[in-house]
């Protein structure tokens, strides 16, 4: 898993590839935490090339949007593959996100 | 079509796991998201078992066993940790709100709702969790 951001107008848009799975879900919440931490409270997470994600990570995604929630922040996902998308789907995830089809539309 | 492995109670053999499926994915012919599926299944039946089956110290072996034919496959997770049934365990409400959704509890879920058939027995003081996924 690798975490690549970069700041666009608002938002600071985080770029995952990679799986984020059981054996490195922790690395993923730090770098996330350590974002939200530096009081970027506007973030993209772009999904491109995120291939593989199971519960522990999805949980990360959760703890995500409950804080930028508290902290009245948006959380937006971007260009998920179809395969993620249904892990979401199946999950509720779905409804619990906003997930946009590209990063253009998730940058608003 | 009948493939056996077996992986120690350690979460960093996870990757090996993985790979493993995908040599078994390219051997059987199987399409590339039922692998990730079949990947994500065994992740979460495994690391329940890593994590809550054993008390002691001790290294023990899971064993895997996957077996394809015509119209289905079938995967059976056998392990001698304590006895746990994970058909029997509460599912989450997945049509909460962000605040009202717990943090966990997804993964047993996950697995019912991705293959076609779960079910559980215990034998010779094991665990033996057999997946089915209609082709």
């Amino acid at each position: 898993m690798e975490l690549t951001t970069s700041k666009k107008g608002d938002f600071t848009v985080a770029a995952i590839s990679g799986r984020i799975d059981t054996t490195n879900y922790n690395e993923f919440e730090t770098q996330i935490m350590d974002i939200i931490g530096k009081g970027e409270n506007n973030i993209v997470l772009n999904c491109e090339n995120l291939n593989y994600i199971s519960s522990s990570g999805l949980r990360v995604f959760l703890i995500t949007q409950k804080k930028l929630m508290g902290s009245k922040g948006k959380l937006h996902l971007c260009n998920m593959q179809p395969a993620i998308k249904e892990i979401f789907d199946i999950s509720g995830f779905s409804s619990i996100f906003k997930i946009f089809d590209n990063e253009e539309e998730a940058l608003v | 079509m009948q493939k056996h492995f077996n992986i120690k109670n350690n979460i960093q053999q996870l990757p090996l796991l993985a790979e493993e499926l995908e040599k078994m994915g390219e051997e059987w012919e199987l399409d590339m998201p039922l692998v990730t599926n079949l990947n994500l299944v065994l992740e979460e039946a495994i690391s329940n078992i890593v994590f809550y089956a054993y008390d002691d110290e001790r290294e023990h072996e899971i064993n895997i066993a996957a077996e394809k034919n015509d119209n289905k496959v079938v995967i059976t997770i056998t392990d001698d940790g304590k006895p746990f049934d994970p058909t029997k365990k509460e599912t989450p409400d997945v049509s909460l709100s962000a605040e009202d959704r717990q943090i966990g509890g997804l993964g047993i879920f996950l697995i019912g709702k991705i293959m076609d058939t779960v079910q559980y027995k215990r034998e010779n003081e094991k665990n033996i969790l057999t997946l089915i996924k209609l082709l």
